[in-house]
């Protein structure tokens, strides 16, 4: 665990990676706290007060059905990130696991889950995910599984190129020479040697879950009426763009700046991984 | 037009003109061009217009859509049509006849017709299009109609005779609604196929001058129009699919009019002064209203009291308001309001949420658990709201969740895009509730849409309505000619559906356009037909014209 903390604090002491990771948790805590700081209801439904611009009442105006943005705004942040995590977590999951069973047994089976993984990256991932949320209902539950299920692919790969490494590392051969059990040479010595790449994904993935849970939020197939998400929010703001732009700003800047402060802590952690930008490895 | 008339308007239009350069501000800039000038009656000059889905072809009565009927009504004649205050008159026909018995009509062509081409337009075209449209392998949407004419016959070419088994009152309308193609360019030919969907010659003010996919049809003035000449030389219609595209193109000057929704109308518009410069606004009620209805087959939708009960639960007047910003009127019966079909003694059902509570716990609805959620046999009261992907039908679907959450009931919203919400719910029937909309024809017949028999996949009544009663009074309806004993059929028809509450009226729209102020000789206010039915004598005067750019 100690690798980890200190991959942390590498990265962290660059500002890029440490601005990105002021940005994940700040957005993190207005979203927990969504109940508490959210001036509004975000569904309580004004018809007296639609479309009315950024006031003292409302610091981000309100919609078309005179719904407060700020509070929606809040709220749909609690959405953007529970289907970020969730969805890295049932990909990365998979990812592990699959690529663990490539990496490790070789042979067959990794000839088959690489082929797998050709032709799930071969499909383009938002047309799949268009397509199977059209036989499914659009629910949140729906999209994070949906996202996690298409998105495994380069997890599986990075799991398998690092146990393949590993396997051949001196630590390894005297585990196995002295009869350790596969479970034990998989679960001690090869998972936890190949977690900080894993971490790296994983951080960038989020970034990409919450970019394509927006995109089908806009689309009408993501989070349903009258749940508030970023995407939904920039929907009803596309008919009315030149007039009603607060519609549109601030779910956009919302989801630019937690897209780059994923990416930011991201490539802060790649970064701080590779060998040869470091000077302590 | 009388040569009187038209000095009398000149002279109008001078004194207003007058009027106007004396009013004007001395400091205005002089290249600002003042729309409000009023000019003369000129023709020529261009009109474009957009819609967001591009015609499958241009024979109506195969494609079936508004896009293509759109286009179609400008290059065909019917042999009927509506004048300004919706009554009938001739359009290919000079009179028509009903016999005493009510079940043949004849009908004189208008002398000397020709189509574009220069052939003669005679009873054989009509002949002919009756023989297409009821067809089967045509399979067109509009057979039922002239299905039920037993005999047509061609006395002579001037003269067409239907004859239908029993009187039929809705047999005028339907010959207004028929467009007439030319026998001697289709006979033989495949109209699913046929090249003439896409190079149509017609008879009416236009001809189809070029189509060019995605981007325009074109269409330019016929020198054999049977009506006279149109004003306006060209009407061009871009296929512009995104509404905000479209928005954008009319302030940019590029589109000449296009509907709006009430937020442009009564929001932006008005908010920016260079918009209300250029642009008139044009409000007129529409023949359609945006309802609720319960698929009947589902419990327990089946219940009245319970369908009632929503009715009485939902506000309105708030969907009103808060949807269409006051631009919707609340019915009690489906018709247009203050036409003769609309029932003058029926109110809507106010709204009411402790009636709606007493007569769901009347029905067996109780929150037993306390969780703010009625149940019936332990089943909680829930239901999930289609809508297509249409933002006031959403926002409606938004307000019926509160008011309905707050008498106990758990309403799931969901919208989907037409073509699957068509193809996997409606036609399926695998749905609780729908909020949509009905756009109505002129003749009070709502057979297609209420008569139990109507309810096979596809067809119009897809909530399962069922009413003994009301299908009595539909088929009464269709063989009463005489008018009033006609009005109270359907009467009657409109207080029994709004006792049984097979669906919720949510409200009659207003249809919004705005068309730029280079337009004149627009009726405002729009008479009973609406603001296009003129559109013939609309004219643009040469200074307000486009610099055109002959590329095509």
């Amino acid at each position: 665990m100690n690798t980890q903390t200190s991959l942390l604090q590498k990265a962290l002491s660059n500002p890029l990676s440490l601005a990105g990771f002021i940005i994940i948790v700040c957005v993190f805590v207005l979203s927990m706290l969504a109940p508490i700081v959210a001036p509004y209801d975000p569904n309580y439904i004004d018809v007296k007060a639609i479309l009315l611009e950024p006031s003292i009442q409302h610091w981000m105006g309100t919609d078309g059905l005179g719904r407060d943005v700020l509070s929606r705004m809040l709220y749909g942040g609690r959405i953007s990130l529970l289907v970020g995590l969730v969805a890295v977590g049932i990909s990365t999951a998979i990812g592990i696991l699959l690529g663990a069973l490539a990496g490790f047994y070789r042979g067959w089976v990794d000839t088959l889950i690489m082929r797998i993984v050709d032709v799930m990256l071969s499909i383009p991932s938002f047309f799949l995910i268009l397509a199977v949320i059209a036989f499914l209902t659009p629910s949140i539950i729906n999209i994070m599984i949906v996202i996690g299920l298409t998105s495994w692919m380069g997890v599986t790969r990075l799991v398998r190129a690092e146990f393949l490494s590993l396997s051949e590392r001196e630590f390894v051969m005297a585990s196995r020479t002295l009869g350790a059990k596969n479970s034990r040479l998989i679960f001690t010595h090869l998972l936890p040697n190949s977690l900080t790449p894993i971490i790296v994904s994983a951080v960038l993935g989020v970034a990409g879950a919450v970019l394509m849970e927006s995109g089908l939020s806009f689309l009408g197939l993501g989070v349903q009426a009258p749940q508030a998400s970023w995407g939904n929010i920039l929907t009803d703001g596309k008919e009315y763009i030149q007039f009603a732009w607060w519609l549109s700003l601030f779910p956009g800047l919302a989801i630019l700046i937690t897209v780059l402060g994923y990416n930011l802590l991201g490539e802060g952690l790649r970064d701080a991984l590779d060998p040869r930008s470091g000077t302590n490895h | 037009m009388s040569p009187l008339l038209l000095n009398l308007n000149t002279a109008i239009c001078l004194s207003l003109t007058l009027l106007v350069a004396g009013c004007n501000a001395p400091n205005e800039k002089q290249y600002q061009i003042d729309y409000t000038t009023q000019f003369p009656q000129v023709s020529g000059g261009t009109l474009i217009n957009a819609m967001t889905g591009e015609p499958s072809g241009l024979i109506s009565m195969i494609a079936g859509e508004s896009a293509s009927s759109a286009i179609s009504s400008n290059i065909f004649n019917s042999l009927l049509k509506y004048d300004k205050n919706l009554e009938l008159e001739g359009d290919l026909v000079a009179h028509w006849e009903i016999s005493t018995d009510q079940k043949t009509i004849t009908f004189k062509l208008k002398p000397n017709l020709k189509w574009a081409d220069n052939n003669p337009l005679t009873s054989a075209d009509v002949l002919f299009t009756w023989q297409a449209v009821t067809n089967e392998k045509n399979a067109s949407p509009y057979a039922s109609d002239f299905l039920l004419v037993k005999k047509a016959e061609t006395p002579d070419a001037q003269t067409f005779r239907v004859t239908y088994e029993q009187a039929y009152a809705p047999a005028l309308d339907s010959w207004a609604g028929l467009q007439i193609l030319p026998k001697h360019l289709l006979e033989g030919k495949d109209l699913h196929t046929t090249a003439f969907a896409r190079k149509p010659i017609g008879s009416h003010y236009y001809q189809l001058d070029s189509w060019k996919h995605g981007e325009h049809l074109k269409l330019s003035k016929n020198a054999n129009s049977v009506l006279g000449p149109a004003q306006i030389d060209n009407l061009v219609t871009r296929i512009i699919p995104d509404n905000s595209a479209q928005f954008l193109e009319l302030m940019a000057d590029n589109i000449d009019l296009m509907g709006l929704d009430p937020i442009k109308y009564s929001r932006i518009i008005p908010a920016r002064p260079e918009l209300q410069k250029k642009l008139a606004l044009y409000k007129e009620l529409g023949n359609s209203y945006t309802y609720m209805g319960f698929n009947l087959k589902h419990k327990p939708f089946d219940d009245v009291r319970v369908r009632r009960a929503i009715n009485y639960a939902i506000d309105k007047q708030e969907i009103i308001d808060g949807v269409y910003l006051g631009l919707g009127i609340n019915i009690a019966s489906p018709y247009k309001p203050g036409t003769r079909w609309s029932n003058p003694a029926l109110t809507p059902y106010p709204y009411d949420p402790a009636k709606a509570r007493s007569l769901l716990k009347e029905a067996g609805f109780t929150d037993s658990n306390g969780d703010g959620i009625l149940e019936r046999d332990g089943k909680p009261f829930s239901f999930e709201i289609i809508t297509n992907q249409n933002k006031e039908r959403e926002k409606s679907a938004v307000l019926i969740q509160r008011r309905l959450k707050e008498v106990g009931i758990d309403v799931q919203i969901r919208a989907i895009e037409w073509a699957s919400f068509i193809s996997r719910f409606i036609k399926t029937g695998d749905f609780d509730v729908v909020v949509l909309g009905w756009g109505l024809g002129l003749d009070p017949d709502q057979y297609n849409i209420w008569h139990s028999s109507q309810q096979a996949p596809g067809q119009f009544n897809f909530i399962g309505y069922n009413n003994p009663k009301v299908d009595k009074l539909l088929e009464q309806g269709r063989l009463e000619l005489n008018p009033d004993r006609r009005m109270e059929v359907y009467h009657q028809f409109s207080a029994t559906l709004l006792e049984d509450s097979p669906i919720i009226y949510l409200s009659a729209g207003y249809g919004l356009t705005a068309i730029h102020k280079r337009v004149k000789g627009i009726d405002d206010p729009a008479p009973p037909a609406g603001i296009g039915h003129n559109s013939q004598d609309w004219y643009i005067p040469k200074s307000l014209r486009r610099n055109e750019i002959s590329a095509h």
